[in-house]
């Protein structure tokens, strides 16, 4: 048993060793990087907080807030969207069940910039979405719908929607179904028996959907820049100004430290619930 | 017999490499080694340099100015007979010690080199670099689209051209538009005038449909927007694709950028490069270069040999004078932060 244990660690060794050199040093990096006064086109050595107070400057704090204000959005959008849609495709006789995992799936085959360009082409004047709706005759003329916020709204949704659905529908998919029989029988109407046995039981699921959805949320500043013309100011596509444009890079390491801590919080919070109920 | 063969294997694979290897210290004697993005020369022109003089050109690329310096840095300015990249870039290399003079007794052709571009901030008195390209910041628009006679950057702030309007996300350009509508330079390092310049950048606001680096001439192309402020190479693209596009130099002066040749200091064969470098400058190449390359011609005794098609967009009128013209330079790290801080909050206002 011990000699199993060992070789088991000394297998993993290289996955640590990895973990180490590529994630661990990097941060440690990021980290030191973040206290480093900028000194013309590079950083130089000594201590600073110049670079903390700049990210918690009126202007900044602004950023902050339009991107979590975004995340929010986006996450509550999938959280409707994707809830109901993971769970009841769990629910469908095993033939649907495939059929809307692999429509869920497949797309995802192709990198999703390119799927994003598509939403180009519906959105863009003159567009697939123009043509349909002036086509029923419910506009006249063509709407500015690309570069604009619901658009930014629309990609986000459409890129994090199967984080939710496969977190929820794995959940979903072992629910007790006797346990929903059992409540009906009990006298609990629709309402009550999913308030208290299909929710709780599929919480876990739809948690970790939400981490799943909040956290790349935060940084998927590529979708803004996209479809919403990069008018919409987030914490990702500062810090790549700062880095690209600006050649601030101790600024940008602090920047990315505090993103860095606010998503690490919202993460402990959710998984530390999630251990408190068990 | 398994053996047998994995040995004439690996003889006949010696036999191979030794080969090659003394075919390759054969076939040319003198090598330039040119560091620059991709693109930069038609194969022609490359071809018929080597060609005419024996010398190979070992064609190597970066991608940003940033990566070439530190490759310089590293090779402490040797490994590569000839760079080409931006201007701001070349001040900093040039300060470090990583640039050699040139020997302008190699170099008649000197001569051609519009004086607009010479003398600037990278290199005042010309004793580095030679220009081979400029970036020119005008505005282009659709007149079929638009019914405002567009003069200058002020322009942009009519109202009538609301959400129409499209721009590149670069801070010196884009709050630059507000500094020259003020009267004031690009290069200014007064941040309370930069501050005041976000603040009228501010205004503009309503009129900004698209602030994006990457192929915005699509947009202006496609319509959805109708005016634009561009990159050089992107106004080029515009024009070839819909020649009624209009091109207007803002009447408040024009900003502009250059790209550069210069000789690193441990440049293995500086004799090629000032070869290559004689070469480029001769009208005829010149002109074959520039209409290739998209940018601004910035060899004067060329611009006549550019085509009908592209001269308005890739050369000045020749009544520019250099007051009407401001190279667009390196500033303070505390001007540059309340650029980024100006331009930033604009572009929350445009959402």
């Amino acid at each position: 048993m011990i000699k199993k244990a060992k070789g088991a660690t000394l297998a993993l060794l290289p996955l640590y060793l990895f973990a180490l050199v590529f994630v661990v040093g990097p941060l440690i990096l990021m980290l030191v990087l973040s206290f480093a006064p900028q000194d013309g086109w590079s950083y130089g050595t000594g201590f600073t907080w110049d670079n903390y107070r700049a990210v918690f400057s009126a202007s900044y704090l602004n950023i902050f807030a339009t991107s979590l204000k975004l995340a929010v959005i986006a996450t509550l959008a999938v959280i409707v969207i994707g809830y109901p849609f993971g769970l009841c495709t769990a629910l469908l006789p095993g033939k649907w069940t495939r059929f809307f995992v692999a429509s869920q799936m497949i797309p995802y085959w192709v990198n999703s910039l390119l799927r994003l360009y598509g939403w180009i082409i519906i959105f863009r004047a003159n567009g697939l979405l123009d043509q349909v709706l002036m086509g029923v005759g419910l506009t006249a003329e063509p709407l500015k719908l690309l570069y604009t916020y619901p658009a930014v709204v629309v990609g986000m949704i459409y890129v994090l929607l199967p984080f939710m659905f496969t977190s929820v529908y794995q959940v979903a998919e072992k629910l007790d179904l006797s346990l929903v029989e059992a409540s009906r029988d009990l006298g609990a109407g629709g309402v009550r028996t999913f308030c208290s046995v299909i929710l709780p039981m599929t919480l876990p699921g739809l948690k970790t959907g939400v981490v799943l959805t909040f956290i790349p949320s935060m940084g998927l500043f590529f979708i803004a820049q996209i479809l919403g013309g990069n008018k919409t100011v987030l914490v990702g596509s500062l810090i790549e100004e700062l880095l690209m444009k600006a050649h601030n890079q101790p600024g940008a390491a602090a920047l990315s430290v505090i993103l860095m801590l606010m998503t690490a919080v919202v993460c402990v919070f959710l998984l530390r619930r999630a251990k408190w109920q068990k | 017999m398994k053996k047998l063969v994995s040995i004439l294997l690996v003889v006949a694979m010696l036999t191979l490499t030794l080969s090659l290897a003394s075919c390759s210290s054969e076939s040319s004697d003198r090598t330039l080694n040119l560091f620059t993005w991709a693109g930069m020369f038609p194969d022609e022109v490359i071809a018929d340099f080597e060609a005419k003089t024996g010398i190979e050109v070992n064609y190597v690329n970066f991608d940003y100015d940033e990566t070439m310096l530190a490759k310089l840095q590293a090779a402490n300015g040797g490994d590569y007979d000839l760079v080409i990249a931006d201007d701001y870039i070349i001040e900093v290399a040039i300060a470090e010690g990583l640039v050699q003079k040139l020997d302008t007794a190699k170099l008649p052709s000197l001569k051609n080199v519009n004086p607009l571009y010479q003398g600037q901030f990278y290199d005042p008195t010309d004793e580095y670099t030679v220009p081979y390209g400029a970036g020119v910041q005008t505005i282009v628009y659709n007149p079929a689209k638009i019914n405002l006679d567009i003069r200058g950057y002020a322009d942009l702030w009519d109202a009538s051209l609301a959400d129409q309007v499209g721009i590149i996300s670069n801070y010196r350009v884009i709050n630059g538009m507000a500094l020259k509508t003020m009267g004031e330079s690009y290069n200014i390092t007064d941040t309370a005038k930069i501050a005041a310049a976000g603040e009228k950048l501010q205004s503009l606001a309503p009129n900004i449909r698209l602030i994006k680096d990457d192929n915005i001439q699509d947009d202006l192309l496609s319509g959805e927007i109708d005016a634009a402020i561009m990159y050089t190479s992107q106004v080029t693209v515009a024009k070839m694709t819909n020649p009624d596009l209009k091109v207007v130099f803002p009447e408040e002066g024009i900003g502009f950028g250059i790209m550069a040749m210069f000789i690193p200091s441990q440049a293995p064969d500086s004799e090629a490069a000032h070869e290559f470098i004689e070469y480029i400058l001769d009208p005829e190449v010149s002109a074959k270069c520039y209409e290739y390359l998209g940018y601004y011609c910035t060899n004067a005794a060329a611009d006549a040999l550019i085509s009908e098609e592209y001269r308005s967009f890739l050369t000045l009128p020749t009544e520019f004078s250099a007051d009407q013209m401001e190279m667009i330079g390196n500033i303070t790290p505390e001007a540059d932060a309340a650029h980024l801080e100006a331009f930033t909050a604009f572009r929350e206002a445009c959402e």
